[in-house]
């Protein structure tokens, strides 16, 4: 959801009293245009308070925590659960850890590389997956709204509104940022998750685990990848016969 | 309106066709360009004055009506054929190319020949509308054989119908399913041109707009399609050089 305008300005105004929009634009990296038109419009997104919070060393979960849309996301913050955490390791990396694992390969069993920061291609989906207990998707659906056909593309796009992030989190009973990171509207640290926590929600994979893990992803990936390939070769076939 | 409607159709046809023509050279689907070239030949005999001029050198017969529904069904046969082996609509691929279209092109022939030599076609007139004034007999007559030139395209389009509807909501690029929709519109319009004879001759006009609409959407889903090749071909090369440098 986005963030009304006036409640905007209110916030603008606390934390940085005499700047002009234009400032605030150039500070934060901002287009004009586009914050002029999203006030406008009486409608302000959430990575443009994200973006404004970061110039200003605001930490931008307590800056959102601010707007009444986002007032769950006050308080202590909850550390993310070992499944989150390892939802938010790239595939790539699992396979390259799993690949350093003794289990694998006793002669190398050199250390892995370090781990790309959140998000990465299948993030979103990943997160969800690590956090439903099999009802989360009709819980979000009903608090929200969101036809859950409609919430499905939006995770197989690898894509999740802001509001729906925050929704799926509380309907899961997970810290409620740990959307906002699994979408990368913030990193790790903004949500309070401590350094190398994934590094170590890794390490206390076991080998079985971490390798039907990757087993899993792999499945799905080669999926999309298979449908993707079937989509182009029906493209091409058409091209072929008609263009 | 009708005359503009006709006149634009033909232009469109037509640019189509001479678009067509490079890669024609270079050997790329020429059928494509046969099919937008006997097209562009269709409209411009259903046009009144092009018509006369035409049928008056073939001897002022009418032939050049004749002429007009088989440059029609061959048009219709060779797009179904591509459109179906585009889309992979194997099943209609063979409604039109197997056995049961082949006896619908040739029954549909063979009785649209027959009914035009039992009228009187002397006096050039675009869509016999002169002969089918002259009585009632030639009336009915001029009824049946029309009946009988839409029957062909129609049965092709209905064939083409399912699989058009399912591109459409395929993953496919977006101009692809806007291109399919507008196909599946073309083959719609074409299917109801069989209910012409119920249609009231107060409403004749209706009959025109059906029919070009059919042309137009047939000939501009068929150039998206192209389109959207030149597009992704586009893409592709500034894909390939980005990651070069």
């Amino acid at each position: 959801m986005t963030l009304s305008a006036k409640a905007f300005q209110r916030w603008l105004q606390s934390i940085a009293p005499d700047a002009s929009t234009a400032d605030v634009c150039r500070i934060s990296g901002i287009k004009r245009t586009t914050l002029a038109q999203q006030l406008v419009r009486g409608k302000v997104s959430v990575s443009t308070v994200v973006s404004i919070s970061r110039a200003y060393n605001i930490n931008p979960v307590a800056a959102l925590a601010g707007f009444d849309a986002y007032r769950v996301l006050a308080g202590p913050t909850r550390p993310p659960t070992r499944n989150e955490l390892v939802s938010q390791i790239s595939t790539a990396d699992l396979l390259r850890a799993l690949l350093a694992r003794p289990a694998m390969d006793p002669v190398h069993g050199a250390a892995a590389p370090a781990l790309t920061p959140a998000p990465h291609a299948t993030s979103v989906k990943n997160w969800v997956d690590a956090i439903d207990d099999g009802e989360v998707r009709h819980r979000v659906s009903a608090a929200t709204g969101v036809a859950p056909q409609n919430y499905s593309a939006q995770l197989t796009a690898n894509r999740l509104s802001p509001e729906l992030a925050v929704a799926t989190a509380l309907a899961a009973g997970v810290g409620p940022a740990g959307g906002l990171v699994a979408t990368g509207v913030i990193t790790e640290e903004e949500a309070g998750w401590p350094p190398e926590a994934r590094q170590a929600a890794l390490d206390s994979l076991s080998d079985g685990e971490l390798t039907a893990l990757a087993g899993e992803r792999l499945q799905s990936l080669g999926k999309v990848l298979r449908r993707q390939e079937q989509d182009q070769a029906q493209t091409e076939k058409i091209w072929e016969n008609l263009g | 309106m009708i005359e503009i409607l006709q006149w634009s159709t033909l232009a469109i046809c037509a640019l189509v066709a001479a678009a067509r023509i490079p890669s024609t050279l270079r050997g790329e689907n020429r059928s494509l360009f046969g099919i937008f070239s006997l097209m562009t030949l269709a409209i411009l005999l259903s046009i009144q004055g092009p018509y006369v001029v035409i049928d008056q050198a073939m001897g002022g017969m009418n032939l050049a009506n004749l002429l007009l529904r088989f440059v029609i069904f061959g048009a219709i046969f060779f797009l179904g054929i591509r459109i179906s082996r585009g889309f992979g609509a194997d099943s209609a691929h063979r409604l039109i190319t197997g056995k049961a279209g082949t006896v619908v092109l040739i029954a549909v022939s063979v009785v649209m020949v027959a009914l035009f030599f039992m009228m009187d076609t002397s006096g050039s007139s675009a869509g016999l509308v002169a002969i089918s004034g002259k009585d009632a007999r030639h009336f009915a007559l001029v009824e049946y054989y029309g009946a009988a030139g839409r029957a062909y395209p129609a049965y092709v389009a209905l064939a083409l119908l399912p699989s058009m509807v399912r591109a459409v909501r395929d993953r496919l690029p977006v101009l692809v399913r806007i291109a399919a929709a507008l196909l599946a519109l073309g083959g719609i319009a074409v299917a109801l041109t069989l209910l012409f004879p119920v249609i009231p001759p107060s409403l004749g006009s209706i009959e025109f707009i059906i029919n070009y609409t059919a042309i137009l959407c047939f000939v501009i889903g068929l150039a998206l399609i192209w389109a959207a090749r030149v597009v992704n071909g586009r893409s592709a090369a500034r894909r390939r050089t980005s990651t070069e440098t």
